[in-house]
């Protein structure tokens, strides 16, 4: 999703994990990592720039909250980083009936919740009971239990679960990767009437857990406190505990870092990478990552018409100098971009698309050829008016000002001026969607970001028409695309969900609502005294995996 | 009863005002592009059940009057509604919120008044001299930087020497109450600190301006014929007559503390008022916003309020 919703509602679903450690993936780099025997105990303390927003599933938007929860509650399944794939968590393994319309998971019977009840899989049917029982109030949680019909326990290690109609293996443990199971025996007393309970049930520390560490303690807007939880289903970790440190500011909180007030920060700027490389008590992990900056090109009603023209999107495309943005936006953290899903995400990314080489003088032959004239002034021209545009831009997104300046330098040289119009996330959506939020006829252009999630159907679906006045912020809405996404979700074989995946990137690719401009490296820091971290194309400490906290530990 | 008429006044003035202040509060906020509902649906898997679940836990579902008689009904009894974002009770957020603004920037204000006033007082006292002339340059300087600016730059100077942001050090588990507070006081140097030099320079300002008026009276110029030392009558005589423009600067800083500050508290991760108010436009949560602005509204106007009051009990011309 974009950044800036990253802030507000990210989560749900962002984040996920790919690539893996820096050990067994050549493109991640963990520049002066320690090597030393493993020390068992201690506190990691974690400084981060998001938040929690509360501490209830189905009412939580911050990314902070679901990376709590990831440890506070089992799932069913979660994703080896190293590899890009989904694999049990509490579930040991699963099968598939013959026309993929139920899948069956066996669970660890030996976890305990935190309060001392047995963990069973009559948990696991309650949760996904409650989501298709009660889609409003379980909110976010309940668009992850799509097309399921029916959730049973047969036995404490036994889950079944139905589906309407013949799912995507991979699509749909994606969606159980998102659905942390919750004790019955806490919830059932929180439903009240019609679920509304469900929405208004606080879920105040110490929550009871089923996962590796229990919430003890938690402060609005500055702190969360994680123990261990002794009746975890799986190994233990070597820490003793973690916590959570809430920062505004990116630049005190990396200045925490080397302070040594705190030992690890979630997401470093660009600009401070050199300063902490230089610090030996300091170890810094850079990954490709998955979150991509795009141009997008109104493909509804822009204010211009000839925005719509193939031929000037293209002319656009090769106007876009992105390895000037890499170099000075992101200063070198970073690569040119080509499609919605991005290279670190392996092989759901159409590696037949590469990015548009920078020519300026090819972006002036489309132009001239298609008809659009340069005036005096030196402004091309479309049906008399010149090719003047304002491109919107978001307030919160890092280097996008720059980014800006980089395309308004370079439009300038093919005859098209461009301004700027910055605004916040929320007023900018709210522009761009139009009255009732499905118009899409009040901007031309835009600057935006997004932070997929690694299983590309997220990312896919937002150019969806569906998606309208949810994400859609390029009013796209293609009805073959459109059968292309709901196919590549019910399509059995992973293969040709990979055909079909790639297939939809060429049509984004050709069609250019988005022209993909970069991808930025995800960049973290820790001090030397720890290590274990599993680096991924979305950082080590994410709500898709349990990975980094449960192999952390100090260095003796 | 010329007390009386001028105290039903000035209460009268004060609830028109506040009333006057709910209502633009109630508009202003939903004049906004953009809106919760739309922020909040932004999750992957969202649905329109998800949209129409909440905007009608919302109420947003009702006309604008309904919506602003259902506001003034909950505020008759001291409910500000419930957070759209957190879902938590607004007087609960604030709480929080003020609770951890108002030491913060009490400290601040405080520094910056006795400082400004001390300034000031030199200053004008020994007007066109080097002492004169450096004090309000660099009074004047500090309230010309960006207080932002001035954070990021105590923070680079002081970095190994105080905390990088927050109210205290959560990772100090079960620390001593000395060590506690100790915490505690270390953290709320830089933000107080920084409040304190951004705004000290108003009152030094004013204080010297005063004192300048008071110091060339007649009954000064008498002080001085009688032979009285400059210490006694600036001390005795000329800062008592010169703290009535002070008052008022005051009385309207105090209003201003539960406001907090958005920059200082962004720069130094402090939890307070500001910076709830910040999360609360990007987010769009009006409920949060009509609170906050409600409360500074009735913080201004009673402080303003016991400053037209003191100002009938010290200033004679008002009461003749």
């Amino acid at each position: 999703m974009h950044r800036t919703v990253r802030s507000t509602a990210v989560c749900a679903a962002l984040i996920l994990v790919a690539v893996g450690c820096s050990k067994s993936t050549p493109t991640a780099d963990h520049s002066g990592s320690g090597v030393g025997s493993i020390v068992e105990g201690g506190v990691l303390r974690i400084g981060s720039s998001s938040n929690i927003d509360s501490l209830n599933p189905f009412k939580a938007f911050q990314q902070d909250a679901y990376n709590v929860f990831q440890y506070t509650y089992p799932y069913l399944v979660g994703w080896d980083t190293t590899n890009l794939t989904l694999v049990g968590d509490w579930a040991t393994d699963w099968t598939w009936n013959a026309d993929n319309t139920s899948v069956t998971f066996n669970v660890m019977t030996n976890g305990k919740w935190s309060d001392g009840q047995p963990l069973t899989a009559a948990d696991a049917a309650y949760t996904l009971n409650l989501l298709i029982k009660y889609p409003g109030p379980t909110g976010l949680e309940g668009g992850y239990a799509r097309h399921i019909v029916s959730a049973e326990a047969p036995d404490d290690g036994t889950l079944t679960i139905g589906y309407e109609a013949p799912v995507n293996e991979d699509w749909a443990l994606s969606q159980f990767q998102q659905i942390p199971i919750l004790p019955q025996h806490v919830w059932s007393k929180e439903e009240g009437d019609a679920g509304k309970g469900l929405r208004t049930f606080t879920n105040d520390a110490p929550i009871v857990s089923g996962g590796p560490f229990t919430l003890t303690k938690y402060s609005k807007d500055e702190f969360v406190q994680m123990d261990a939880n002794p009746g975890y289903y799986g190994p233990k970790p070597h820490i003793e505990g973690w916590g959570l440190k809430f920062y505004t500011n990116a630049d005190a909180m990396v200045s925490a870092l080397q302070n040594g007030e705190i030992d690890d920060v979630e997401s470093v700027p660009a600009a401070a990478l050199a300063n902490l490389k230089a610090n030996p008590n300091l170890v810094v992990s850079e990954a490709p990552g998955i979150y991509f900056d795009d141009f997008i090109v109104n493909s509804n009603k822009p204010l211009h018409a000839e925005l719509l023209d193939p031929k000037v999107r293209e002319a656009f495309d090769s106007a876009i100098d992105r390895q000037s943005m890499v170099d000075t936006v992101l200063l070198g953290h970073g690569a040119p971009a080509s499609t919605i899903v991005s290279p670190s995400t392996g092989h759901w990314h159409n590696s037949d698309i590469a990015p548009t080489p920078y020519d300026i003088t090819h972006a002036n032959d489309l132009l001239d050829t298609a008809g659009y004239p340069k005036g005096s002034d030196g402004i091309r021209t479309a049906d008399g008016k010149p090719m003047t545009y304002e491109i919107l831009t978001p307030s919160n997104v890092d280097g996008v000002d720059r980014e800006f300046e980089i395309i308004q330098a370079s439009f300038q040289q093919i005859g098209v001026k461009v301004t700027q119009k910055s605004l916040d996330p929320s007023a900018m959506f709210d522009l761009m969607a139009g009255a009732n939020y499905d118009s899409y006829d009040n901007f031309d252009l835009a600057l935006w970001d997004w932070y997929p999630l690694p299983d590309p159907d997220f990312i896919l679906s937002v150019l969806t028409c569906q998606q309208y006045g949810f994400w859609s912020d390029t009013g796209y809405c293609n009805k073959e695309y459109d059968t292309l996404y709901n196919k590549q979700g019910l399509i059995v074989n992973p293969t040709e969900r990979e055909t079909v995946v790639w297939q939809m990137q060429q049509m984004i690719h050709d069609d250019r609502p988005y022209i993909i401009m970069m991808n930025r490296n995800v960049l973290e820091a820790h001090t030397s005294k720890w290590d274990g971290f599993v680096m991924s194309p979305i950082g080590s400490f994410t709500a898709y995996s349990k990975q980094t906290l449960l192999q952390v530990h100090q260095v003796g | 009863m010329r007390g009386i008429d001028f105290i039903l006044k000035r209460t009268a003035f004060a609830l028109i005002t506040v009333f006057v202040a709910v209502t633009i509060n109630f508009v202003l906020f939903r004049a906004l592009p953009g809106d919760a509902i739309t922020n909040l649906s932004k999750v992957p898997g969202a649905t329109p059940a998800l949209r129409a679940e909440l905007t009608k836990e919302f109420g947003l579902d009702k006309s604008k009057w309904a919506q602003y008689w259902v506001y003034l009904r909950k505020l008759t009894t001291g409910n500000l509604g419930v957070s759209y974002s957190t879902q938590e009770p607004v007087t609960t957020e604030l709480w929080r919120a003020v609770g951890n603004t108002v030491p913060m920037v009490l400290l601040g204000t405080l520094f910056s008044i006795i400082l400004g006033v001390i300034t000031g007082v030199l200053a004008a006292w020994k007007r066109r001299t080097s002492l004169d002339y450096g004090s309000v340059g660099v009074a004047l300087t500090f309230y010309s930087l960006p207080t932002h600016w001035l954070g990021l730059m105590l923070l680079l100077l002081t970095a190994g020497y105080l905390p990088r942001g927050g109210r205290e050090d959560e990772f100090l588990f079960d620390p001593s109450f000395m060590a506690h507070w100790l915490d505690v006081g270390k953290h709320m140097l830089l933000p107080s600190l920084t409040l304190g030099l951004v705004l000290y320079g108003q009152y030094t300002l004013v204080t010297r301006s005063a004192m300048l008026e008071t110091l060339g009276e007649d009954f000064i110029l008498t002080a001085r014929a009688k032979g009285l030392p400059d210490r006694t009558i600036v001390r005795r005589h000329a800062f008592r007559n010169a703290m009535l423009p002070v008052i008022t600067l005051v009385a309207l800083s105090v209003g201003y503390i539960v406001a907090g500050s958005i920059l200082i508290e962004t720069v130094f991760s402090w939890p307070g008022v500001g910076l709830l108010v910040s999360r609360s436009v990007e987010r769009r949560d009006w409920p949060v916003l009509q609170g906050a602005f409600l409360l500074l509204t009735i913080s201004v106007v009673f402080f303003n309020y016991v400053a037209d009051l003191l100002y009938y009990e010290f200033d004679p011309r008002i009461t003749t």
